[in-house]
């Protein structure tokens, strides 16, 4: 017999290269304190990953290079404890003792980054270079082409956000293309039927637009309150497209 | 017309989700005819495996919980075909009126446990009547041979025969899965679909999940093409046929060979001369889910020649730490397995519910219609671990143990 090669590692290494683009945009603009965050987060997130590994011979996966790059950019600037503290949480309670990428409910740099900012309220939100939502382009482009996210989704969201932005593109601020790409279309995490994808794009497009016109707040703030919401609404939506599903299927089958 | 090859010798392997418990009718060193009734299922007399060839059994070994464990036969090259009595039957098809005779005469010719039922595909029960019967005129598994290839001719006629006997046994939903060429029938009994040549859509679990779903209170069956016009060879000359298209293909050959060969042909023999060199195992069935055999499965059409797997190199401790897990990856929802499961409606919820073992859950999501065959392209796209295939096996056995 022959075996494929869509493991769960193949999908996370196409993610994590899609993403080295992106990562060097922000080190670039930031320049090198940028760099050290980011060590700082996926030491962290490794320190996790190794201790799960020994412990419960759960393996790591590469994707927690991309949550740390996640963290390193949107998390709000609290102190470095503060911080460890905080990533160290999203880890572990946002994807660890679920088993690991792939069997998690949310994503770990959603969670790290709300525990900080809940947490941590005075902390001030980062800003995110303009070139970074460049760089998210060609990324967003290559994993579409390989079928890695979920175009519904990612139309979905987009459609909304132009739509909401008065068909300009105001909401498609350079947080939000990256959170939409990286978080909100992980397909570990995202919905899963055809019609709860349309569904789970559009609310994160149409959360993001609300939020932008009640609040005056930062843009990675709103784009990742949106993302975590939807997130948080991905199963349900799944649950309700699947009982919508087989309504129709008795209507055509009795 | 491909080649005809009937091989010196010929085994029968019976797959042990056929749940056969065998009665030899016959005992080591027997002559016995093409077509001759050889083994019967203890509790289910409507199941029988006839000979494949003229010749004589070599070797005869049913296992622990009578499994047959061992059937061998050696060809004999004398003019010996078994006819059946098929008079009445033929009379009946033709008039339309009394099913239970040619019901009786696919039960005794063994052509009855060709049928397969859903849920949980099994042989159908001998009385029992299907909500809806799909003839599978397409096969698309890779390299597999195009059952439509041989439909020309006497096999038009016999095709027609064996069409008017399920009819007449079945049931008033005849679905005809094809090719997108010009109609094999044009019928009024009978609705035609048309499927791109794309596996997994020539399935015919993903074509009844589709158009008409198996329910634990309404069973579906499924037959291929072949076996209807071998019902209607049957009808009209009195012998089984002695023959059935496969293909032996890559990518251990120097080229694919389609042959006609005996059922339970010696798949050795057909390869042997035309293997490109080097290590190869021979799997009867596709390379998604063949099984390394020497001989033809019961079900096969086609037998897969692969690079003999090397011997597993060193691993070191750390990599094996890593990648042996005391928990299985998960498969992660892409395009790639989205086509496998032929754009399944639900088919990632359904994954789900087999791996946590959730039959309710998969009884809603229509796992009732497909079978281990219907999975083995994801488990072959994602390397799951364990496979799908096995996981859906237990679930409906779960299912049909509970009901």
């Amino acid at each position: 017999m022959m075996r494929g090669i869509w493991t769960r590692e193949t999908v996370a290494l196409m993610l994590v290269a899609a993403a080295v683009p992106v990562a060097a945009a922000w080190i670039w603009e930031e320049g090198v304190t940028s760099l050290t965050r980011l060590l700082l987060t996926a030491l962290i997130g490794g320190f996790w990953q190794a201790i799960f590994t020994i412990g419960r011979a759960q393996p790591p996966s590469v994707t927690g290079g991309i949550s740390a790059l996640a963290i390193a950019m949107l998390a709000p600037e609290a102190g470095p404890y503060q911080f460890a503290l905080g990533v160290s949480f999203g880890f572990i309670f946002g994807e660890l003792v679920y088993g690991g990428w792939g069997r998690s409910v949310l994503n770990p740099a959603l969670v790290a980054i709300m525990f900080i900012a809940f947490s941590f309220p005075t902390a001030a939100w980062p800003q995110v270079p303009v070139q970074v939502g460049w760089a998210v382009v060609p990324a967003a482009l290559l994993l579409l082409g390989l079928g890695i996210i979920q175009w519904r989704v990612m139309l979905g969201a987009v459609g909304v956000l132009i739509f909401l932005g008065g068909f300009g593109l105001d909401l498609l601020t350079s947080a939000t293309v990256f959170v939409l790409i990286f978080l909100v279309c992980d397909p570990a995490t995202s919905a899963s039927t055809r019609w709860s994808r349309w569904a789970y794009g559009l609310l994160f497009g149409a959360l993001v637009g609300l939020f932008a016109s009640l609040w005056d707040a930062s843009s990675v703030q709103i784009a990742i309150s949106a993302a975590l919401l939807a997130m948080l609404t991905a199963p349900l939506l799944d649950e309700l497209s699947i009982a919508l599903w087989r309504v129709t299927v008795r209507y055509r089958h009795g | 017309m491909p080649e005809i090859v009937i091989t010196a010798e010929a085994g029968i392997v019976l797959e042990p989700e056929m749940k056969f418990r065998a009665d030899a009718i016959v005992t080591v060193g027997d002559k016995v005819a093409q077509g001759q009734p050889i083994l019967r299922d203890r509790r289910r007399p409507e199941c029988v495996v006839t000979a494949p060839m003229t010749g004589h059994i070599a070797e005869l070994e049913i296992g622990p919980g009578r499994r047959l464990t061992n059937l061998i036969l050696y060809r004999e090259d004398r003019e010996d075909r078994h006819t059946y009595e098929v008079e009445a039957s033929r009379k009946a098809v033709s008039d339309g009126s009394d099913s239970s005779s040619p019901r009786h005469l696919l039960q005794e010719a063994g052509l009855w446990m060709r049928l397969r039922a859903r849920p949980f595909g099994s042989v159908p029960h001998p009385d029992s009547r299907p909500a809806a019967l799909f003839i599978m005129a397409v096969d698309t598994q890779p390299l597999a041979p195009d059952p439509r290839g041989p439909l020309v001719g006497e096999m038009q006629e016999w095709f027609k025969l064996g069409l008017d006997a399920l009819a007449l046994i079945g049931s008033p939903h005849i679905y005809m899965c094809q090719d997108r060429g010009s109609d094999i029938i044009a019928d009024e009994r009978v609705k035609t679909i048309k499927i791109a040549n794309l596996h997994p859509m020539g399935l015919a679990g993903f074509q009844i999940r589709h158009h008409f779903p198996a329910r634990l209170d309404r069973q579906v069956w499924d037959v291929s093409l072949e076996d209807v016009c071998a019902i209607g060879y049957l009808l009209t000359t009195g012998h089984l046929p002695a023959t059935r298209l496969i293909s032996v293909a890559d990518p251990g050959m120097r080229k694919t060979r389609l042959v006609c060969c005996q059922p339970g042909a010696d798949l050795r023999e057909i390869s042997q001369a035309y293997m490109a060199p080097g290590q190869h195992s021979i799997l009867s069935g596709s390379v998604l889910d063949g099984r390394d055999s020497r001989w033809l499965g019961y079900r096969h059409r086609q037998a897969s020649v692969i690079k003999r797997p090397q011997r597993t190199r060193h691993v070191h401790w750390l990599e094996a730490a890593l990648k042996r897990a005391s928990r299985p990856m998960p498969v992660i929802a892409t395009a790639a397995l989205e086509h496998a499961l032929g754009g399944m409606f639900g088919g990632m919820a359904l994954l789900r519910a087999l791996s946590v073992g959730d039959d309710e859950e998969a009884i809603k999501l229509d796992a009732l219609s497909l079978l281990e065959e219907d999975l083995a392209l994801a488990d072959y796209v994602t390397d799951a671990e364990p496979r799908f295939a096995t996981q859906l096996r237990t679930a409906l056995n779960r299912i049909e143990v509970n009901t």
